[in-house]
């Protein structure tokens, strides 16, 4: 394909171009009004509120947490295996590849409610985490393995991409150079997909904020910020809910605004990755 | 020393196939080849970067055939460099040496120095090739291996380059294997001649055989030999065996109208004819000399490359070609249209 076909053109004319403008425009406010008009009606009152509700700011203070620790846990144990997929052939890689997108696809209520069967009191896995006294049912341990669930899949993709986007020559001039591959990943492969590699991470981590279904059957308190959302809602009406989403909904902006510099700032990835 | 025995390689539906060949311990050999033909995929199997299905590959007198990639004490230079990007030109050098003296002296000679502190996404094609080498080279390996390292240098540049390459090879003892699509460049350089095509080898032994007494007729067109005559061979009415020298014997191959003379241990029967253009005198009155082949033609072409000519006599309908240059050119008068007589030795003519 010569470079015309891929490179952006002028913005379409004539009745295609006023259709696509159309049902673009209309697909964007869809999403972006209802969360604007959270955000513009609730980010004065959250940001008062946080001030004096102690229990909005426990919550978002536990959500943060968790949401870090279940982010680190995903890159910890996701790390090799996004490796492996993108740089290693094996029987049943694509089976493997497939089962990743399993917890993104299924209810998150679901998830929870497969975690409780796993994790819960009466399993055997839950009266052996018992023994060693952890908690995973209405306990913090519990909204991180929810969140690792449902958002760890999504690191794994996107750092598989990231991998796979470092020409993999560069370690074999490095292994010629004498390091062992060990070493080769360490000086080369992870400084080259490092961006994509945090940048994945940035994602799961928004991912994992937001989270309500998984955890919410799992944990219903202490509550997650999303938790606390719905209860002021169902309690109180949604005037009392629309503190806590706009700050629930600023809590996941802060990562993509992160996420959106990394890209526009993208060194190593993409374009100029050759040399 | 490198060798490598009935090395198999498969790369997706790439197949090098059943490769056989030795550059002696400080020897310099050259992989010539059509795009494709995989020569570097045979590279990357030598490296270690591309795992061998079948076959052994020595270096150093150790099998490596199973030993990683770090353990083979084997350079690679990529064609496309893969310099770090994450790195400057100096860390790039130094990336597999401790020796910062080495490091400095190499991109000095390569004239790099001044490059040091560049990003190595701002250097050209031919700085990126420099920088590629310097750091081979700096890790000292006792075997390099180069994948057309110098394709795209200027040609001052690469010559500079080329002699220094050839100045290290001798003076560290390193055995060099180049790919290069370059014959001048594979002559100047090669003790040993790799012929790859499509992932076999067609032929390989010292450079000088496999220019001068290619295998085959496709080989011959292949390395550039200008005259490729088809015909058939019979041994010379006045050959007797006493005239025999070391199985060669005098033969005639009749090549259409043509009737070439050429001294081949061949058998008698169909066979090509080849003459390199370079072995090809013309003169514009028919002299008296110990050349057994003697034709008059009519200059149908002549072109013009710097310091030489290409010139195309036809005689009998059968176009000869003759490298000149350019003072015989002018002395000579050679010109489109213009009666030459054409001669060359019956040593020159190589039977395949």
């Amino acid at each position: 394909m010569s470079a015309d076909h891929t490179r952006s053109r002028a913005w379409p004319v004539g009745v295609g171009g006023v259709l696509t403008a159309l049902a673009s425009s209309v697909l964007l406010l869809f999403l972006l009004v209802p969360i604007g008009a959270v955000v513009g009606r609730g980010t004065s009152d959250g940001l008062a509120h946080l001030a004096h509700d102690t229990e909005l700011r426990q919550a978002l203070g536990l959500t943060a947490l968790t949401a870090t620790v279940a982010t680190l846990l995903g890159v910890a144990l996701g790390t090799p295996l996004a490796w492996l997929l993108a740089r290693r052939a094996f029987p049943g890689r694509a089976i493997v590849a497939g089962a990743l997108d399993l917890p993104i696809v299924i209810p998150h209520p679901v998830a929870g409610i497969a975690l409780l069967l796993v994790l819960g009191r009466d399993s055997a896995i839950g009266h052996l985490l018992a023994a060693v006294g952890l908690r995973v049912v209405s306990a913090p341990l519990g909204i991180v393995l929810a969140m690792l669930f449902v958002s760890a899949s999504l690191y794994v993709s996107a750092a598989r991409e990231a991998f796979a986007r470092v020409n993999r020559r560069y370690e074999s001039v490095a292994q010629t150079l004498g390091d062992t591959p060990l070493r080769a990943f360490r000086r080369v492969t992870l400084p080259l997909a490092g961006r994509g590699l945090l940048a994945a991470a940035v994602v799961m981590w928004a991912r994992a904020v937001s989270e309500f279904g998984a955890i919410v059957i799992l944990v219903h308190a202490p509550r997650t910020v999303s938790v606390l959302s719905y209860d002021r809602f169902t309690t109180y009406g949604l005037s009392e809910a629309m503190p806590v989403a706009a700050v629930l909904v600023l809590a996941a902006l802060i990562p993509l605004i992160a996420l959106r510099a990394l890209r526009a700032d993208s060194v190593w990835q993409g374009r100029g990755h050759d040399a | 020393m490198i060798a490598v025995t009935g090395l198999t390689t498969a790369m997706g539906d790439f197949v090098l196939r059943d490769v056989t060949f030795a550059v002696p311990a400080g020897a310099y050999g050259v992989v010539i080849g059509p795009a494709g033909s995989g020569k570097t995929t045979l590279l990357e199997t030598i490296a270690g970067v591309v795992p061998a299905a079948a076959g052994r590959v020595l270096v150093s007198g150790r099998d490596v055939t199973r030993a990683p990639v770090n353990g083979r004490g084997v350079g690679l230079v990529y064609q496309h460099a893969y310099l770090f990007p994450h790195l400057s030109v100096r860390a790039n050098v130094a990336y597999g040496t401790n020796d910062p003296e080495l490091v400095r002296e190499l991109m000095a000679r390569l004239g790099v120095d001044a490059l040091a502190a560049r990003d190595v996404r701002s250097l050209s094609g031919g700085e990126r090739q420099l920088v590629a080498l310097a750091r081979a080279l700096a890790h000292k390996p006792g075997v390099l291996l180069l994948d057309e390292p110098f394709s795209a240098l200027d040609p001052k540049r690469r010559s500079l380059t080329r002699r220094y390459v050839r100045d290290l090879h001798r003076t560290w003892g390193m055995t060099v294997l180049q790919v290069t699509h370059d014959f001048a460049e594979a002559g100047l350089l090669g003790d040993v001649a790799v012929l790859l095509d499509s992932g076999r080898v067609l032929q390989a032994g010292p450079a000088t055989a496999v220019f001068r007494r290619p295998a085959s007729p496709y080989i011959a067109e292949f390395l550039g030999a200008e005259n490729v005559l088809e015909g058939v061979a019979r041994v010379s009415d006045g050959d007797r065996p006493e005239h025999s020298r070391g199985g060669a014997r005098a033969m005639e191959v009749v090549c259409g109208p043509l009737t070439v003379h050429a001294v081949s241990d061949s058998d008698p029967g169909p066979c090509h004819a080849v003459i390199r253009a370079e072995e090809v005198v013309l003169s514009r009155a028919e002299q008296s000399t110990s050349a057994r082949n003697h034709f008059e033609g009519e200059v149908t072409e002549v072109a013009s490359y710097g310091a030489y000519a290409r010139v195309t006599v036809t005689v009998q309908g059968v176009p000869l070609v003759a490298l000149l240059t350019i003072p015989s050119l002018h002395d000579l008068e050679v010109v489109p249209g213009a009666q030459v007589h054409v001669s060359f030795k019956a040593f020159a003519v190589h039977l395949c």
